[in-house]
């Protein structure tokens, strides 16, 4: 359930509102004494725990008694602290709500989705509905609906990641007002701590300054006093070189001495200077002077802060200090950063499109955001939102040197007193770094443009469907490690040999082989890509087939495979982009297209290919492409058609009868599909998608044994099918009781299956092909 | 059933399977922090968890499994606060330790049912405990290193720490056995300093001011006994020979932010692994004459920060990060494949 303190109030607070399940009559509590027992019941519990030897039997443990552990510490202590420590036992326990830890325990492993404890008013729950209406992207990322994560979490959540994205992509944290999170102290605390100490690992090399201010938007924006932050690591270095420094001059042991026998084989071997001269060395490199200099410097500094700090940064300054590094968002190049997509939410709540307003999230007027900028009347307290936009008017790479100006004016002596120390402490210098961060891209150039581009792109991505830029980031070939063709003095027609006797595994290597020698064979492409896809992999025959037409980006069978891999894969838009691209590239029908086919819709495709088929009822790929079409609309009886239609031309295109029967069990005429199927397998004896579709067939129809055969028959010709491993796995698991088939299944031994699930013999027939997939003309097909 | 029907449900078995198949990725509810392979069970794995980031909110243990349908949860073990890091029992193959934000160390027994658990709570940090690591040699006992400055000593059977080496001055991230000498070890820390420790002395035996930085991580090799490795804020690795304390081996250059794990291979003498907050897992040869780089895997999306190196399986990794997600791949092999 929700986060301990926030539903039991931690310690000292009680949440607002909380339905009563606060710690005083926590029945969670009650659970845990009748559970556990008191004090002496749980020592007992420990004791029978498996594999552990309790208390009393320690001596046990491990065979080892615990005393034979060197330096060992409060070993008499022990009895009186067990009771102390067992109530701290339950109260890890106590922390759950009142369903219990084994509920809560269920609930988890279920993934059920349980009622928010936090109760908040009607308000800030519409604030989360529309702030997750209006990202979906938070959700989007993986964020899976827990029992933990109610939504004032999530609100939580985004917060924290704009923090800590700020720190990567020098995006501005924008610190927007947060709804009423009932955090109790001890929360805060842990908020305060551990930002604190993870925003100097991040932020490291920025500077004190730079971690500070953002520490403190952070902080005031979940309303918690910074006045009490942790130590941070420069206050505990100087007392500890100040150690090195007095063991250095008096040679004390700790830290020049290697003391006892483990230490002493090193001693041995140790050629250097004698123990000690490292530390000269230290001191060489540290000299007294500057050591000196940077501890009084450091204190001043901590002074200063202090000053800093206690002269409460209101919200404002804060939020100018985020404002303020607002441009370099821009200037990061990582994609990484630039499809970070809270990173956009960030932005998006800089530029307006999203404003804050009585606590909730919503969109901005317009789409438009620049004008929508200019126009919007914003509310007294998204001021700093209009001086953003008043920068965003004039900014220019001396932004930074003007607000500086600015702050020195309004706090000259701090300002001074910091930088100083900052040149002196020879930190980074993040002033030099920012200002060569400008040189290097100047406010408003291509680089600010791209990031701009690629919110644009994410946008529409959002709306449209996959643009090719994804597509090609989502295909990539993979290339075996191990290839025996390599070297090979003609791979190609290797390749094109070993295809044509059906050994598809080996004729991917070949090609593989031809295509490392020559990247930009468009013809050995395209043949890779057939053989994955008679191979049974979708996956690299579209990757294939995206290099194939990368190469020759006209040819007409790349284009109708594109589009049939897609429409495997379900996707619907790349399919149809390459189907109404064939259209267009045919010499035939690219009159009957306009000029841009990216915005044709799938109806206007379907009735453009019916126009063609009007004109050349006589062409086999015009009724290909029909029946595709139909299958990406799901109209599978006007598919089936196109497609005998389509077969009554080219009777002896293996893969077309592959195609009617995937269409004919999709809607479930798997009868008919095992026909088709067979027709497939009899021209081509060794295609495997056809082998794998007919034990689906047959697993459709509930005759799993069948099924089985087929599957294992496909597997036999290419073990690396990985998906018909799973029909097998689903097959074997249904047909009952082949429990021990199962386990070869698993172990990829097709062996065992072979023998129990023999071949289905079937009538192989050579012939000479006539379809336009065949590159060799002779069919195996 | 109709034709249709069993269609439906078939195509959404085989998407359902397929897809784990196809993803040697497990995603997480939180945040990732920490992973390691199981000393026992070559496929399996523990997983440390914390809700935002680690700086509020929940935790959670998990125990992963690698099957051939990719990799699935065997138990996930709920907590108050978040988990930073965990670490096996080399003694008994179902005891799993987990540092918690809480300044409490959880032991996990995965083969007692969920009510048992956790077996333990030991909680005497004052801080946030960042890092846990089982005793390979004596097999009886643990070190955990705090935010409170301090490391202690533990054994399963006592509910209170067998010693605390306070001597850091500011928060511990890593404190990590010797691989061949069952008192030795090494502690990273914010103070930037690296220490070594013997705990049959009443001090550490060793202090090297490691880095400008604060040093996150640190780690034995596991050939060479007086060879480690330290990962910093100052985005470097650096390899140390503690006969030699004064000057480091090797200095490893190429994360472009905080190094937050560094860990050498159990298998390959000069291998060492590391994450960042560069988002990148890197696999280094820290002898090579050359280009000492040898892999950058890119597949997490945010800050990478729990890596481990399989003991039992040569060459096999796993990564977790705060992405939500847990890799595990063949070193040269692409995570993501």
């Amino acid at each position: 359930m929700a986060m301990r303190d926030l539903v039991m109030g931690g310690a000292a607070c009680a949440v607002p509102g909380s339905d009563g399940a606060s710690s005083s009559a926590n029945p969670m509590g009650g659970l845990a004494d009748s559970l556990l027992g008191g004090a002496s019941k749980t020592q007992e519990r420990l004791r029978e725990l498996p594999g552990l030897a309790g208390p009393g039997q320690s001596a046990d443990f491990g065979g080892r008694p615990r005393t034979s552990l060197p330096g060992t510490e409060f070993e008499n202590e022990f009895d009186q602290r067990a009771s102390a420590n067992n109530s701290q036992f339950l109260r890890g326990f106590g922390r759950i709500d009142e369903g219990g830890f084994s509920d809560a325990w269920g609930d988890a492993v279920s993934g059920r989705m349980m009622p928010p404890v936090v109760q908040h008013d009607r308000q800030q729950e519409e604030a989360f509905r529309n702030f997750e209406s209006l990202y979906p992207g938070l959700e989007a990322r993986g964020r899976s609906p827990l029992p933990l994560d109610a939504p004032p979490q999530r609100v939580l959540a985004g917060f924290f990641r704009s923090f800590l994205d700020s720190s990567q992509a020098d995006a501005p944290f924008n610190a927007i007002p947060l709804p009423e999170l009932g955090l109790s102290e001890a929360d805060k605390r842990r908020i305060r701590d551990r930002s604190s100490i993870m925003a100097r690992h991040f932020f490291a090399d920025r500077g004190e300054e730079f971690v500070n201010a953002r520490v403190n938007a952070l902080l005031h924006s979940l309303d918690i006093d910074n006045s009490l932050r942790f130590r941070e690591p420069m206050g505990g270095r100087h007392p500890e070189l100040e150690g090195y420094w007095n063991e250095a001059i008096g040679g004390r042991p700790g830290g020049g001495r290697l003391p006892d026998t483990w230490a002493e084989d090193f001693h041995k071997h140790y050629k250097g200077p004698e123990p000690g001269g490292w530390a000269q060395e230290f001191q060489a490199q540290h000299s007294t002077d500057s050591w000196v200099d940077q501890f009084g410097e450091h204190q001043q500094q901590m002074a200063t802060r202090g000053q800093y700090r206690n002269g409460e940064v209101s919200n404002l300054a804060a939020l100018e200090q985020t404002r303020s590094l607002v441009d370099t968002l821009a200037q990061n190049q990582d994609p990484k950063f630039q499809n970070s997509k809270f990173l956009q939410f960030v932005s998006k709540m800089s530029r307006g499109e999203l404003i804050v307003e009585d606590n909730q999230v919503k969109p901005g007027v317009t789409n438009d955001w620049v004008n929508e900028y200019q126009e919007r009347h914003l509310p007294p307290g998204e001021q700093w939102a209009a001086e953003f936009t008043a920068g965003e008017h004039q900014h220019r790479g001396d932004t930074w040197a003007d607000e500086f100006a600015r702050r020195n004016q309004e706090a000259p002596s701090t300002s001074d007193d910091w930088v100083n120390d900052f040149s002196r402490l020879h930190v980074q210098d993040w002033a030099d770094e920012y200002a060569e961060q400008i040189a290097k891209n100047p406010y408003g150039d291509g680089s600010h443009e791209s990031w701009l581009d690629s919110y644009d792109r994410f946008v529409g991505e959002q709306t449209a469907d996959m643009q090719g830029r994804t597509e090609s980031s989502k295909f990539m070939y993979v290339f075996a490690d191990q290839n025996p063709y390599v070297g090979h003095p003609n791979p190609l027609k290797e390749g094109q040999e070993l295809f044509r006797r059906g050994l598809l595994s080996e004729a991917v290597l070949a090609l593989e082989a031809e295509l490392l020698k020559n990247p930009d064979n468009s013809e050995g492409w395209r043949l890779l890509g057939i053989t994955h896809a008679e191979n049974d992999d979708d996956k690299q025959a579209i990757a294939s087939m995206v290099r194939a037409r990368d190469a020759d980006p006209t040819n007409l069978e790349v284009l109708l495979a594109l589009g049939v891999g897609h429409t495997n894969e379900l996707e619907q838009a790349e399919a149809l982009r390459y189907l109404a691209g064939w259209l267009q590239n045919h010499p035939r029908y690219s009159k009957l297209v306009p000029q841009d086919v990216s915005t044709l819709s799938h109806s206007e495709v379907i009735q453009m290919v019916n126009e063609a088929a009007m004109v050349a009822p006589e062409d086999g790929d015009v009724h290909t492409v029909l029946g595709v079409l139909y299958n990406l609309s799901r109209e599978y009886d006007r598919a089936i058609q196109s497609f005998q239609r389509a077969l009554e031309l080219k009777p002896r295109d293996y893969s077309l009868w592959n195609k009617l029967g995937a269409t004919q069990a999709n809607s479930a005429r798997s009868e008919d599909a095992i026909y088709a199927y067979q027709q497939a397998l009899d021209l081509k004896p060794n295609y495997v998608r056809a082998w794998s579709n007919m034990g689906i067939g047959y697993a459709n129809q509930g005759k799993y044994e069948e099924s089985i055969r087929y599957y294992v028959r496909a597997l036999a010709m290419n073990p690396k099918a990985d998906n018909v491993w799973d029909y097998l796995k689903i097959s074997l698991s249904s047909c009952a009781a082949r429990w021990d088939l199962l386990d070869a299944c698993e172990r990829r031994d097709l062996e065992p299956l072979q023998t129990q699930y023999p071949l289905p013999s079937v009538s192989v027939t050579q012939q000479r092909c006539s379809c336009t997939h065949c590159s060799m003309g002779y069919t195996q097909h | 059933m109709t034709g249709l029907d069993w269609q439906r449900r078939l195509t959404e078995i085989l998407a359902f399977s397929i897809g784990f198949l196809k993803n040697k990725v497990f995603k997480t509810a939180f945040n990732g922090y920490a992973v390691r392979f199981s000393p026992f069970v070559e496929n399996r794995l523990a997983v440390a968890t914390a809700q935002n980031f680690g700086i509020i909110g929940n935790g959670r243990q998990y125990v992963l499994e690698l099957t051939p349908n990719g990799i699935v949860d065997v138990v996930g073990f709920d907590t108050a606060d978040g988990l930073y890091d965990c670490t096996w029992s080399e003694d008994n193959e179902n005891i799993l330790v987990s540092a918690s934000g809480d300044g409490s160390l959880k032991v996990w027994d995965v083969a007692a049912p969920p009510m048992a658990n956790p077996i333990r709570s030991l909680e005497e940090h004052t801080h946030e405990v960042y890092s846990v690591d089982w005793n390979g040699i004596r097999k009886d006992c643990f070190l955990s290193g705090s935010w409170d400055d301090t490391i202690r000593l533990w054994t399963v059977d006592m509910p209170r720490s067998l010693r605390v080496f306070a001597e850091h001055t500011y928060c511990v991230y890593s404190a990590v056995w010797n691989p061949r000498h069952a008192d030795i070890f090494a502690s990273a820390s914010g103070d930037c300093t690296l220490r070594i420790w013997d705990i049959r002395e009443p001090r550490s035996t060793l202090v090297i001011p490691g880095h400008e930085y604060e040093i996150l991580s640190c780690d034995w090799n596991k050939y060479q006994e007086t060879v480690l490795v330290t990962g910093s804020v100052d985005k470097s690795l650096k390899v140390w020979d503690v006969r030699n304390p004064r000057q480091e081996v090797t200095r490893l250059l190429g994360h472009t932010y905080a190094v937050r794990r560094a860990k050498f291979s159990p298998h390959r003498e000069n291998f060492i692994g590391s994450c960042s907050y560069d988002m990148t897992v890197c696999v280094w040869d820290y002898r090579a004459p050359e280009d000492a780089l040898l892999f950058r895997y890119d597949h997490h999306t945010e800050f990478a920060v729990g890596l481990d190196m399989s003991t039992l399986v040569d060459g096999l990794l796993a990564s977790t990060a705060w992405d939500e997600s847990v890799f595990v791949w063949q070193q040269g092999m692409d995570p993501r494949a």
